[in-house]
Parts: structure tokens; sequence; C-alpha cells
């Protein structure tokens, strides 16, 4: 099966100040896969995302979606490029609702224009909808704040709404820290959910075993440097991974 | 979440507070002095509460953005400081002068959300300092004298903004009439809309609002603008009701109008407000105020009732916010 290429990065560098953070870091992502970024502490896994998703501007290089080079400058351009980011907690507005999290910057409105009045009833169905899609079984209703759901449960609104509005790409940034286990399970469920839908998945977790359990194919980052693109998880052992992240395998 | 029972989610509402201080404050006057819900008293109080209620439907919206503006005292003086200067000068006709005071006014306001969404100023600081500009404004181009006000007799604009009409035994003036539709406007666009949706959003966590292609910035410069706006229309009204226009009043109400507003319910870190709550809060403090005398309390004593008064309901507030995020 030939990949479709989704996303591609090319000689990618980053400065801060006099700190070089990604040293020509070229990638790619298709679609329909979920891509591992694995790396030590500082190995440059956030800025790369960041770089990505649009928080910070690159120093060099160039970013490609669909074949056609984008300008990503903000987290909006990101966003109107299909990529979306779902950083720990901060992705939704904690005092408002399900519903109104997940259609904020893009309600929709009922009647004439001038009264911008929210549609209610499409966002409560659309809401339920999606809490069923992502494997929320739990009766919550649309008009529950955020506040009174559990980590687990915000991670799936937040990746319920990447899926809803036309993310090709979704960019999980520690989606389990600070999870139990079945909340893990949950996250990981809903990942798998994404991909069986069409989205591509890139996934950063301190913890491989979590990493191995749902991803295609691992990335591995060390001093700024993307140092492997295509371990498959299925042929390799954490043992191996571990020793690729802390730069001992080229000891032996 | 189980289900909970209507009274219950009656009672766990943010307003559920307020509504019954309100009732409590209303029984406890009235059966100490049944004056107090008279006609002629009801209609006195009701004129200053509007005006005051103005500017306190605006800084609920601008509250739940996460900012609150010091300056609207200071702008409710000198707007009818301005429009009376303008139009005592006999240069433009009284339209006209109103129309500049409310300008100046939108364009206060801008100043103030430019400096705070731009430079990153904390309100606090950027609307104290706008505060002393405007005041000293005031008092610098009326040397600190009051501006002849006697000449709007029977123009048409001073009767649509306070215009005085009678139901039964009740004078009202039209400024209740603007309040109402004003506390039903702010209320539709706090829950309704979309625009109501990016408010809240704003306060409750501008870096999410601003990924998902929320201009937050826009939104609060336009309610500074707005809330800029209100107090300047208020003091407008309030100049014209009293024959006065003294660039000194005003002064304080920029706290009592914060104090209405969280009373009811608003929370002054942002994210959650209520135009119901701020309603209830409006009255409580107008009422407190005018009981207090009609009962025979010094009024002097005034501050020492708010001032328990707003910590008490903090106190209930936060209360509830705990229960609330425990999930019980």
């Amino acid at each position: 099966m030939a990949a479709e290429e989704l996303v591609r990065m090319e000689n990618i560098n980053k400065f801060y100040g006099r700190i070089h953070a990604l040293r020509d870091v070229s990638l790619r992502i298709d679609r329909h896969e979920v891509v591992g970024l694995l790396g030590d502490n500082g190995a440059g896994k956030s800025t790369l995302i960041k770089v990505l998703s649009g928080a910070v501007p690159l120093t060099s290089g160039d970013i490609f979606v669909k074949g056609k080079k984008v300008e990503i400058k903000r987290t909006t351009d990101a966003i109107a490029n299909g990529i979306e980011t779902i950083y720990q907690d901060s992705a939704l507005v904690p005092q408002l609702s399900i519903a109104r999290n997940l259609f904020l910057g893009r309600e929709p409105i009922k009647g004439p224009r001038f009264l911008n009045r929210l549609d209610h009833q499409t966002m409560g169905a659309v809401a339920r909808q999606l809490l069923k899609k992502v494997g929320i079984t739990k009766d919550i209703p649309p008009e529950t704040p955020i506040t009174a759901l559990s980590g687990g449960e915000r991670q799936a609104v937040a990746i319920a709404r990447a899926m809803q509005f036309d993310s090709d790409l979704i960019i999980l940034d520690e989606p389990t820290n600070n999870l139990g286990v079945a909340e893990t399970q949950g996250v990981l469920r809903f990942v798998r959910e994404a991909r069986d839908t069409g989205h591509s998945c890139i996934f950063i977790a301190h913890n491989i075993h979590h990493v191995f359990q749902v991803v295609d194919r691992i990335m591995v980052m060390r001093g700024g440097k993307l140092v492997a693109d295509d371990i498959d998880p299925k042929k390799t052992t954490i043992e191996q991974v571990e020793r690729v992240i802390t730069g001992e395998h080229l000891l032996h | 979440m189980q289900q909970h029972s209507l009274l219950q989610r009656f009672i766990a509402k943010p307003e559920f507070g307020p509504l019954v201080l309100l009732v409590l404050e209303l029984a406890v006057f009235w059966s100490l002095n049944p004056s107090f819900l008279s006609l002629q008293n009801i209609g006195n109080t009701l004129a200053f509460t509007v005006e005051l209620g103005l500017i306190a439907l605006a800084m609920t919206l601008l509250m739940t953005s996460g900012e609150f503006d010091l300056s609207v005292g200071s702008v409710f003086g000198f707007s009818a400081v301005l429009m009376w200067t303008l139009f005592n000068s006999g240069v433009v006709s009284l339209e006209l002068a109103f129309l500049a005071a409310m300008a100046v006014s939108l364009f206060i306001g801008y100043v103030n959300g430019w400096f705070v969404t731009k430079l990153n100023i904390p309100s606090f600081l950027v609307t104290l300092g706008m505060l002393l500009v405007v005041r000293g404004t005031a008092l610098y181009v009326t040397d600190g004298f009051p501006q002849r006000t006697w000449s709007a007799e029977g123009s048409w604009l001073a009767s649509a903004l306070v215009g005085s009409f009678s139901i039964g035994g009740l004078r009202l003036y039209m400024s209740v009439f603007w309040f109402a539709l004003a506390a039903i406007g702010t209320h539709y666009l706090l829950t309704q809309t979309k625009a109501g949706n990016w408010i809240q959003a704003s306060g409750g966590n501008p870096n999410a609002a601003r990924a998902r292609g929320v201009n937050v910035s826009r939104t609060k410069i336009a309610l500074f603008m707005f809330s800029s706006a209100m107090a300047a229309l208020a003091g407008i009204i309030s100049s014209i009701r009293t024959s006065a226009a003294n660039p000194n009043s005003g002064t304080g109400y920029e706290l009592e109008v914060i104090a209405m507003v969280v009373i009811g319910g608003t929370v002054l870190t942002g994210g959650r407000g209520t135009i119901i709550g701020t309603v209830l809060g409006i009255f409580i403090l107008r009422i407190m105020r005018n009981g207090i005398v009609m009962i025979g309390v010094p009024g002097l004593a005034y501050n020492i009732f708010i001032g328990a008064i707003i910590l008490g309901m903090m106190a209930l507030h936060s209360w509830l916010e705990r229960r609330h995020n425990a999930g019980t």
C-alpha cells in the first residue's frame, strides 16, 4: 500500500537565542498513521511540536501539508491547515459546557445573522453524537461544564473536537500524564478511533509502554536531531528503543 | 453525575444567594418601616439605581471576559461635563454635544482596551491611570465648578433619556425603560450568542480561546468601549435628571459597581458571569442604602453594611464553588 503523504517538514531549524533547539529536522507523516515521538527531556520534542502547531515560529526550514508549502506562524494557521494540538488540560475552557467548548470559535448560528444567536440544538445533538463516538458510554449531558469532568473525559472532549473539525493531524502532547489506568486506556482507545476514522496522530508520551500500545511507527529525537524515524514497535523491544533515546546504542 | 432535583439545581445556581438576600432585605426594611414600599420611595430609589445599573451591566460582561474598569466613575462625571461644556459654549446643539461625549467615551474605552490587550498591562493599572487622567481633565476644563444644565428643558433628547411619566401613583423616568432594555440585551448577549461564548472563553482560558480562533483582544477592547459608553450614558442621564454636571460626580462609583457585580455571582477572575445576578446585586446595594436611611440608621453607617454584604456573599459564593467542584 503506497502511503499518502500528509505533512512533511524539511530541514527545520530553531534557535532560542543562541540555543540550537532543532537541528535540520526532516520528517514525514502519512495519512492514517499514528506516530510516536519519543525523546528525553530537552531532546527537542516539545519545540518540534510547538513549531508544527504554530506556538513558536521556526528559524528556517519548510513545512508542507498535502504537498503544498504552508506558513505556520500562529496556532490558527495550524488549525486552518488541519493540524490540531491537544495540550494537557490547556485546550478547553473549564467554565464552559462540553458543547460550547466543542464549537468554540466555530459556533453555528441560528436565525437572522444580526441576532448572532447560538444554535443550541445543533450543538447539543452533535456533542452527544461525538461523545458516543469517542467511547464515552456514561450519560454525560453536553451542557455539563468541563470542571465537572475527570482528566480522561477532558482529553476525550479535546480529541472529539479535533476529530469533528476536519483535523487531518492530531498532535497529542503527553495525553496520558496524570491519568489513571482506566482513563489511560480510554485515551488510547480514542487515538485508535481517530486513526480508524481517517485521522493521523503524533503521540508524545514519557511512558513508552503507552506509546507502544497504540503507534504504527516511532520517531526518536536526541539533542535537537531526529535520530530515528522508522522504528516498528512490532519488531522492536522497549529496551532497544530506550537505548536509542539515551544514545547508548552508539557505544555498542 | 447524578440527576439533581429541580429545587437542588435552583439552589446551586449562583443567583440563588443574592435572590434570598434581596427578599430578606425587602422583608426586613418593610416590616420596620412600611413606607419603605411606598410608591414614592420606590420611584425615588429606582431613579438613581438604574443609572448605576447601566454601568454594572456593562461591567458584568467586561468582568466575565477577565478584565475590569476602574475608570467608569470618572467617565460618568467627565462625559456630562463635556456635553454641557460643549452645549453651553453655544457652538453645537445638544444632540451633537451628546454624540461628541459618547464618541470620546468610546475612545477612552478603546485606549483602555488597547493598553490591556496590546501592551499586556493588567486592567487594574491601566484603568487606574485612566481614572486619574479623565477625572483630572474634567476638573481642569471646568476649574472644578459645576456646569449649567437647566437649558435642557424641552429637548427631545432629554425627554427620551430621562423624561418622567407616571403609572398610577408611581413616578418613573425613561431611564428605567433603558435599563430594562439593556438588562435583557446583555443577558441575551451573554447566554445566547456566539459573542457571549467568546466573552466567557476569553475570561475562562484566553490561550485556549485564542487557539480556537477567538479574537480575544478584539472581544476585550469592544467590552472596554461598551463599559465606557455605558458609564458616559449613565453620567449624562444623571446630569439631566438632577440638573447638575459636577466634575466630581461619580467618584467612587467604580467600586460600588464592581461590588454589585461580584455580589451577583460574577467571578472577579473571569470566565463566568451572570446578568440576572448583577441585577439582583444592583438592587441589593441600592435598597440597602435607601432602607438604612428609612429605618433611621445614620447614613454614615452605610458602608459597614455594604462591606459586610460583600464579605458575606463572597464567603457564600466560595462555599458554593467548592461544593460544585466536589461534584456534590
